[in-house]
């Protein structure tokens, strides 16, 4: 096989390396100095420009025999010996002495390895134009690492049409598929192939982005690069990112295959295949003994997100952080976390610190903007989440983070441009989406809303929150019984996930609204007070307490609870209106029933007045009269509303009410949007 | 009650109080090592007698009995349980739950959670602002939800078996602060059929109740539990709890007395029992008894600052001044910074009318302690008094979130909704204090008026006459009232039936305004009738009233006069 070829990696080339024994380069020498002098004739081949090599690859393989023998066959050459000098330096990244030395060495050999190993230098040392230069012409085109190390220059410099123009606009190595690596290392076919995604994703170009990254995994899935590109980035949508998995071949791995499988099985989405996760955590734990790594770990942390168990989540995220203080992808789990649990202290000392670690990570103005956000102080968040985008356009989280600022304070249309962008950045995650959904909710859009809403549940149909969203839907459509259902589905799913009770206190008034509506009144209640038993601070619940015990006639009942309405906001306009209208029918119903129950009480203590007499005689009828509303609840509308416009009046409430309660969810989907990353 | 039982009695108080203590219930262990204290002192030889049989049944124990794992735990967990305690009474309750948080035993994991639910009311009254801040009624105690999440994992750990009832009193306490009283109540019931000698409980039952008709409900479930009725100790539990029942919701019938007697034959010395007849009498309007059982506690237990406070108001009612004056200072000097001193303070000024100054003790004394129950009410009075109509009605409606069976906070509410112009709330609240006081005729009168006011007049003769049917003698007010309201429902019969009554209250209660506009009312109204000597003999009878009236009398008399003699004439001729 040639060595130039795309099947190959850059190990194949590589001084030292090729062709060694596995005692060789597996562990550290037992003493340094031979190194030089173990493997010359391989040395030999290794050296020689793929072209060149031709013939020695074919002795070279012909003569595998025991190393002793072969060792001192072939003597190095002076350019051999220059060649290790330029590599040992590179390694010990002695730059200057290495452009000196491989300077010399391209000048003697004029081979297009020594022109990579060249340029690999001055691409470590930064000097991204002049490796470009090196490569560029006609020379070296032929050489498949040059190309793969030209392009890499140039989406470095950012030109990146250029850089299409050297790697190809579509895999032009796609007829030898099949053939296996034969060195262990990354087929150079499928890094090319990864160069065309990022090059694409950096044109925005998603769609062939994402088809060249699968390409890379497909070809060699080694290519972890651009696997990681495609899981952590949300381009795909589970199903696809499953599917994929099952393509792979696992084999280029060798005997690795399992665990590499394995692995890749926990990067995967946790929307789907929960078990498949779990077993697979298992089995690293079991066979491979990797249960602190942080990886793996980071993966359950994942998982727990998704769930909404914050708090463990949170816990595992400080074990991961003891361990690596400064790893950066656990981070937006960390600080969603936070933010969720209102750790502003905890939020304010890891932004300063990364601040002072990592002043140009996209990660640290990420965690300002989370920080300025929980003290809700949305200006400061947004500048801060846009700079995080700005350094990384990339960057869901950061773009999740600056929509909310904008949803924050009521800006929809603002709101969902920043939430198109991220739907269209990350297509693998129901959040963007959903929020879009909520936003067209909120402005009334129901149709739109739908929309979203239905696409962010064929990702994630257990979501509690997004089920809820869909019941607010068709709670406004009117569709009360499947607005009941959803809410019940997403009560279930709350449960199922063992998720904290604040996230679920919306999704019971949701229910007992709809309850309310269709005129389940002890449903409805009980709804209401798992509301209260969780937060006592919503007017509106109150209210909607209020107007029910009103509705079921235990008038006073509903007076205490409006009074408790008004105490957490003395000018709210719906519960003022109920307590007038309770206090109205309270002077029509309650006020007669007392004075007429208490007269027969105390008729009984003193009766010392004819005239009195006469009077309480009179009043049983009326009070059998008074009590039929107290029993038909209908009948005691017609107290509250005399006339249809009155009734009308209850109407525009329930509706307000609803929105109320669907802006409620928003304050919880916040938490969980910015873990979107 | 025989010797025998005494003597358990004692062992059961001993121990509550020393149970209570290691929990940090410090109000129940006061309680209950006072009430031990004020049993009757046995003579010298009884004693050694009592020390025989006390050391005879060392391991008697009221609680339940501890499984052999249960006791191991509690054996591996006392000296976290020791060091958290210690952290509580430093007032350190987050590091003393924070010390416990992976035991499990119930004993530590009550005081764990006592710590925390103490930790978040803390937390809340200060989230609050201090004494009517902005805050008010937003904050509240964010450590409940963890802490019924807690006691829901317990309950689901243990199974079967018998329940503790320290914790389900907890969970009273918690299910109280959710707004749960049912529920509450339910608990509190269960944990004291389990353990009744905790008075905590018993105190926070009493106080959970809303109206006597539930009370009552509460009491026939314990009369009806078997185990308060075979076992006396019990039953002189249940005794203190029906005493302090019908003596919070106004109850007077002789069964109270009789009760009020048998335990005060066996604790003769507990001044708690002697506060609660002083209530009683109180609340029956004997103030001189009431007073004289106070001065009798303050010389038993000079310094007892508790209840001190409602002593001082019944020396306000009473407008005894330097007793009052002297209260207060004796109070100062024993401790400056005691709610109830501070309640005594603020009285003396408000007698001496300093409202500002009696505001501002009330505040101190609503700083030092939130649910200090009276003190939120006088204040409103206060306020009342300085026509702060808003900050009057806001700390009623303090005072009836701490005690809704305070019916003069729900009657000051009502008022200061009058001043206010709206009636319809003062009808609410006035109908709350009715409720609570149905045998007060003002509480009728004040719900006959709003609703007067609201033009409901057959509503309003309804509750004038209900004020008239519970009062001892007629009113000539009411009765006026009634009349006027007849008057203006078109109903001159019966307005003039209740005229007449009115008038005729003159030889009880001798000439008031109402009667004399009672007598002017009738002599128009006979004149109507043309009935002349009657209106003749009315109005000339008139001698009191504004100058206008007695001229209008007058005139009435001049020209009946002249109608008689008009007739006599005619009848001559």
């Amino acid at each position: 096989m040639s060595a130039n070829s795309p099947n190959t990696s850059t190990l194949t080339i590589s001084p030292l390396v090729t062709k060694k024994k596995s005692k060789d380069y597996f562990q550290t020498p037992p003493f340094a100095p031979h190194n030089t002098q173990q493997n010359p004739q391989h040395h030999h081949r290794l050296f020689s420009s793929p072209n060149i090599s031709k013939t020695t690859t074919t002795t070279a393989t012909n003569s595998a025999h025991p190393l002793s023998n072969e060792d001192e066959e072939i003597p190095l050459t002076q350019a051999d010996k220059l060649r290790l000098w330029r590599h040992d330096a590179l390694m010990q990244h002695h730059y200057v002495t290495a452009i000196y030395v491989g300077d010399k060495v391209l000048s003697l050999t004029d081979d297009p390895n020594d022109a990579f190993w060249l340029a690999q230098v001055h691409y470590s040392n930064g000097n991204y134009q002049i490796a470009r230069n090196l490569l560029s012409g006609p020379k070296f085109e032929d050489s498949v690492s040059c190309r793969y190390l030209a392009g890499l220059c140039l989406i470095k410099l950012e030109k990146f049409d250029e850089a299409l123009d050297i790697i190809g606009e579509v895999n032009p190595f796609k007829a030898d598929h099949s053939i296996k690596n034969p060195d262990g290392g990354i087929k150079l076919e499928a890094s090319m192939c990864y160069l065309r995604g990022l090059i694409y994703s950096k044109q925005n170009n998603f769609e062939k982005a994402k088809e060249c990254y699968k390409e890379a995994v497909l070809v060699d899935v080694k290519c972890f690069e651009a696997f990681s590109e495609l899981v952590s980035n949300h381009l795909m949508t589970p199903d696809e990112e499953w599917e994929l998995l099952n393509l792979l071949n696992f084999d280029d791995a060798d005997n690795n295959n399992e665990l590499v499988k394995l692995l890749y099985t926990t990067r995967l989405n946790k929307y789907k295949n929960v078990n498949l996760f779990e077993e697979a955590e298992q089995r690293l734990k079991d066979e491979y003994s990797l249960n602190e790594n942080v990886d793996i770990l980071l993966s359950r942390a994942d998982l727990l997100f998704i769930q909404c168990r914050f708090q463990q989540c949170l816990e595992l995220c400080e074990k991961i952080i003891q361990k690596d203080e400064l790893n950066l992808s656990v981070l937006p789990n960390y600080l969603s976390c936070l933010h969720e649990l209102g750790g502003k202290n905890k939020l304010f000392l890891m932004a300063h610190k990364l601040a002072e670690n990592y002043p140009n990570h996209c990660i640290t103005w990420l965690a300002i903007g989370i920080y300025y956000f929980s003290i809700k102080k949305t200006n400061d968040a947004r500048m801060f989440f846009s700079k995080a985008s700005m350094l990384n356009p990339n960057f869901g989280p950061a773009w999740i983070g600056f929509s909310h600022t904008f949803a924050a304070e009521g800006e929809h249309e603002q709101a969902i441009s920043a939430y198109a962008t991220a739907s269209r950045l990350f297509p693998g995650i129901h959040l963007p989406n959903l929020f879009l959904g909520m936003q067209y909710l909120q402005m009334n859009n129901l149709t739109l809303a739908h929309e979203y809403l239905m696409s962010s549940y064929f990702i994630c149909p257990t979501d509690p929150l997004l089920l809820n969203e869909l019941g607010v839907l068709y709670y406004h459509r009117a569709q009360l019984s499947k607005a009941e259902s959803f809410f019940q589905r997403a009560l279930g799913a709350a449960k199922n996930l063992d998720s904290d009770a604040k996230a679920w206190s919306s999704i019971h008034c949701n229910l007992g609204h709809v309850y309310r509506r269709l005129n389940i009144h002890d449903k409805a209640l009980n709804h209401f007070q798992k509301v209260l038993r969780i937060s006592r601070k919503d007017v509106n619940v109150h209210s909607a307490i209020g107007l029910l015990y009103l509705k079921i006639g235990k008038i006073s009942k509903a007076i205490e609870v409006l009074h408790i309405a008004l105490s957490i906001q003395p000018n709210d306009p719906i519960a003022l209106d109920l307590l007038n209208k309770s206090l109205e029918s309270n002077l029509h119903i309650t006020n007669k029933k007392l004075l007429s129950d208490n007269l027969s009480l105390t008729g009984v203590r003193q009766s010392s007045n004819i005239a009195f007499e006469s009077s309480s005689s009179s009043l049983p009828p009326k009070a059998q009269v008074l009590q039929t509303p107290l029993n038909k609840p209908v009948k005691n509308l017609k107290f509250i509303g005399e006339d249809k416009k009155r009734d009308l009046d209850l109407i525009v409430e329930d509706l307000k009410r609803g929105e109320d309660s669907s802006d409620d969810d928003d304050d919880d989907d916040e938490i969980m949007e910015i873990e979107s990353d | 009650m025989d010797f025998e039982q005494q003597v358990e009695l004692r062992l059961a108080l001993a121990e509550s109080a020393k149970v209570l203590q290691e929990l940090n219930l410090y109000h129940g262990s006061k309680w209950s090592s006072e009430a031990l204290n004020g049993l009757v002192k046995p003579s010298n030889e009884k004693t050694v007698v009592i020390f025989q049989q006390l050391k005879r049944r060392q391991n008697t124990s009221f609680l339940a009995e501890l499984t052999p794992q249960e006791e191991f735990l509690e054996f591996l967990e006392q000296d976290k349980v020791l060091v958290a305690n210690s952290y509580f009474n430093f007032k350190e309750l987050d590091r003393c739950s924070y010390v416990l948080k992976d035991c499990v035993s119930s004993k530590a994991l009550f005081i764990k959670l006592y710590a925390m639910y103490l930790s978040g009311e803390k937390k809340k009254d200060d989230a609050a602002g201090g004494v009517l801040g902005q805050q008010g009624g937003k904050a509240q105690n964010l450590k409940l939800t963890q802490i019924l999440k807690e006691l829901e994992n317990y309950k689901a750990s243990i199974g079967n078996k018998v329940e503790d009832p320290f914790l389900l009193y907890l969970y009273g306490l918690v299910a109280i602060k959710m707004n749960d009283n049912t529920l509450a109540q339910e608990l509190f019931y269960r944990s004291l059929t389990i353990y009744p000698f905790n008075w905590a409980c018993w105190s926070e039952l009493i106080a959970s109740l809303t109206s006597f008709s539930e009370g009552s409900s509460i009491l026939h479930k314990f009369t009806k539990n078997s185990k308060f009725v075979e076992n006396p100790l019990y039953g002189v539990m249940l005794k203190f709890f029906k005493v302090t029942i019908n003596q919070e919701f106004f109850q007077q019938f002789s069964e109270l007395y009789d009760d009020l007697n048998y335990l005060l034959e066996i604790f003769p010395h507990f001044s708690f029992l002697k506060i609660q007849k002083a209530l009683i009498s109180y609340n029956a309007l004997d103030y001189s008894t009431a007073e004289s059982i106070f001065d009798d506690v303050l010389v038993s237990d000079p310094l007892r600052l508790d209840d001190m406070d409602t002593y001082s108001n019944i020396l306000y009612v009473m407008e005894k001044k330097p007793k009052l004056a002297f209260l207060a200072q004796f109070a100062a000097q024993i401790d400056n910074f005691r709610p109830e001193t501070c309640c005594i303070v603020a009285n003396y000024y408000s007698l001496k009318f300093d409202h500002q100054k009696a505001i501002m003790y009330y505040k101190r004394a609503l700083a030092l302690n939130k649910n200090c129950l009276s003190a939120w009410t006088l204040m409103g009075h206060e306020f009342v008094e300085l026509k702060n109509s808003h900050a009057a009605i806001e700390s009623y409606r303090m005072a009836v979130d701490t005690n809704n069976k305070d019916f003069r906070a729900w009657y000051g509410l009502g008022q200061a909704y009058e001043v206010l112009d709206m009636h319809l709330y003062s009808l609410y609240y006035y109908q709350r204090a009715c409720a609570l006081k149905p045998l007060d005729k003002r509480m009728w009168q004040a719900v006959g008026n709003c609703c007067e006011k609201l033009g409901e007049y057959e509503d309003s003769i309804k509750a004038y006459k209900k004020g008239l049917s519970v009062s001892a003698e007629m009113d000539p007010v009411i009765l006026f009232k009634l009349a006027k309201l007849y008057q203006a429902i078109k109903d001159t019969s019966n307005a003039a039936v209740f005229m007449k009554l009115c008038l005729d209250e003159e030889i009880n209660e001798g000439v008031t305004n109402e009667t004399a506009k009672a007598r002017l009312w009738l002599a128009k109204h006979s004149m109507e009738s043309h009935s002349w000597q009657q209106a003749y003999t009315y109005a000339s009878e008139m001698t009191h009233g504004t100058s206008h009236e007695i001229e209008e009398a007058r005139g009435i008399a001049r020209e009946a006069r002249a109608k008689i003699n008009g007739r006599m004439n005619e009848s001559i001729l």
